[in-house]
């Protein structure tokens, strides 16, 4: 559902996943592990603030419940 | 005061008509005896006390928990004189009243239900991991409510949350709860989850939660049940109807979601852990790095000492071939012709000798 510039706290965690196993993967290569820390840290960084930016919509609904309709 | 004349029926009539205008409805307390069920459509049961009995008739669909002889519940009917002559009360409602009461109809009923298999593990369903659409059954003024609302909020947020506001004790509480759940359940976009809440109370407070009908509604609801009532120490029918059970309200918040600040700390730890997986990584490559140049530097070495060995034994074969090294054993050099007449050299380890030549033959 979300759009390719606009990606979910799910999609990034699962990015920052990916980076982090690259770390311990077979692809490791120490010349980009500087630019693959900086990009898990950005992502750590906008998760942070998504988490903690979202509210609940929280509404009582219209229908009532004391008779049977 | 002028005498009313009436036949039979219209007495019946007038008599219905004066008890169901000064009693609508009214609920009597006592104990249960003679009960029974006829046709399995008639409830029929006496309701009395140490000073009288009265005759209870009511429709087996009405009865929405299990009684039997000896429990002391409360009705909730009209007083109504049959055809027949006979004094009853037509009962709408029947809960049992006292705790021992209470944990009887409680375990009757559980029994039943058991039984029937509305409790099996293997109907229970897993609910969504982090859901996007909740959907909440209590009363909003409920301490529990509260409690959930905000727990719910501190630990995730972007959530759609509907609330529908019901009545979680007393007698209506049941089917108003039964329509809720007919109401999310039937919705064209349906909720991911359906919770049902109310915070702590008395056995009969959370009576409703026992309620027949309500539990199977909870059994059969196409969206997955979480429902957290009452303290911990309580367990109701609906409890164990739902797919997922909650301690109390506030839990049933901890169960529903995820707590953002340990995913926050967490994301930073998995962050922090990169840099020294760089360290070690780097670590690793210096000593792959020294180790080459080690086993370069031995390699050096050993040619080394091969060229040394080989220089030492070409030298040793160059003393042996060394004239002087001849000399010296006692031999000697002669230089010149084999000429009788002629002058020859003769060289020994540390003389010259000139001579001349007398004889030569051959040996």
């Amino acid at each position: 559902m979300s759009a390719k510039n606009n990606p979910t706290i799910a999609e990034k965690t699962a990015r920052l996943n990916e980076l982090v196993a690259w770390f311990d993967g077979d692809e490791f290569e120490l010349e980009q592990a500087l630019d693959k820390f900086t990009q898990a840290e950005k992502l750590a960084a906008e998760i942070e603030h998504d988490l903690l930016e979202l509210k609940n919509s929280v509404e009582v609904v219209k229908a009532k419940f004391s008779e049977a309709s | 005061m002028a005498t009313l004349s009436l036949s039979v029926s219209d007495f019946i009539a007038l008599t219905n008509q004066t008890l169901e205008f000064a009693y609508p409805s009214i609920e009597v307390e006592g104990e249960v005896a003679s009960f029974k069920v006829n046709q399995g459509k008639f409830v029929f049961f006496d309701l009395k006390d140490s000073g009288g009995s009265v005759g209870c008739f009511m429709m087996a669909w009405q009865l929405r928990v299990p009684i039997e002889d000896g429990m002391k519940v409360a009705v909730t009917a009209t007083p109504k004189l049959t055809p027949w002559g006979k004094f009853s009360l037509t009962v709408r409602a029947v809960r049992p009243s006292g705790e021992g009461s209470l944990k009887k109809s409680f375990e009757l009923l559980k029994v039943k239900l058991e039984k029937e298999g509305l409790f099996a593990s293997e109907r229970k369903r897993a609910l969504p991991e982090v859901p996007q659409y909740i959907a909440v059954i209590s009363s909003t003024q409920a301490a529990g409510y509260a409690d959930f609302v905000k727990i719910l909020g501190d630990r995730w947020g972007g959530m759609r949350v509907d609330v529908a506001q019901v009545q979680v004790q007393g007698a209506d509480a049941p089917d108003q709860m039964i329509r809720a759940l007919r109401y999310f359940n039937s919705q064209e976009t349906v909720p991911q989850v359906i919770v049902i809440i109310r915070g702590g109370g008395s056995a009969d407070d959370l009576s409703a939660f026992n309620d027949e009908l309500l539990v199977r509604e909870i059994a059969t609801s196409r969206v997955p049940t979480l429902v957290g009532v009452g303290h911990e120490v309580d367990t109701s029918l609906a409890d164990l109807a739902a797919d997922v059970r909650a301690a109390t309200p506030s839990n049933a918040a901890q169960l529903l979601v995820p707590d953002k600040h340990e995913i926050i700390r967490a994301t930073r730890a998995k962050v922090a852990a990169l840099l020294p997986r760089t360290g070690q990584a780097i670590d690793r490559q210096r000593q792959e790095v020294v180790g080459v140049l080690r086993r370069a530097l031995v390699a050096i070495d050993h040619r080394h000492n091969d060229h040394q060995d080989q220089l030492a034994s070409l030298r040793r074969v160059l003393a042996q071939l060394n004239p002087r090294t001849v000399l010296a054993r006692g031999y000697a050099l002669v230089r010149g012709q084999a000429v009788v007449g002629q002058t020859i050299e003769i060289e020994k380890q540390d003389i010259l000798i000139t001579a001349e030549v007398r004889h030569v033959s051959k040996k």
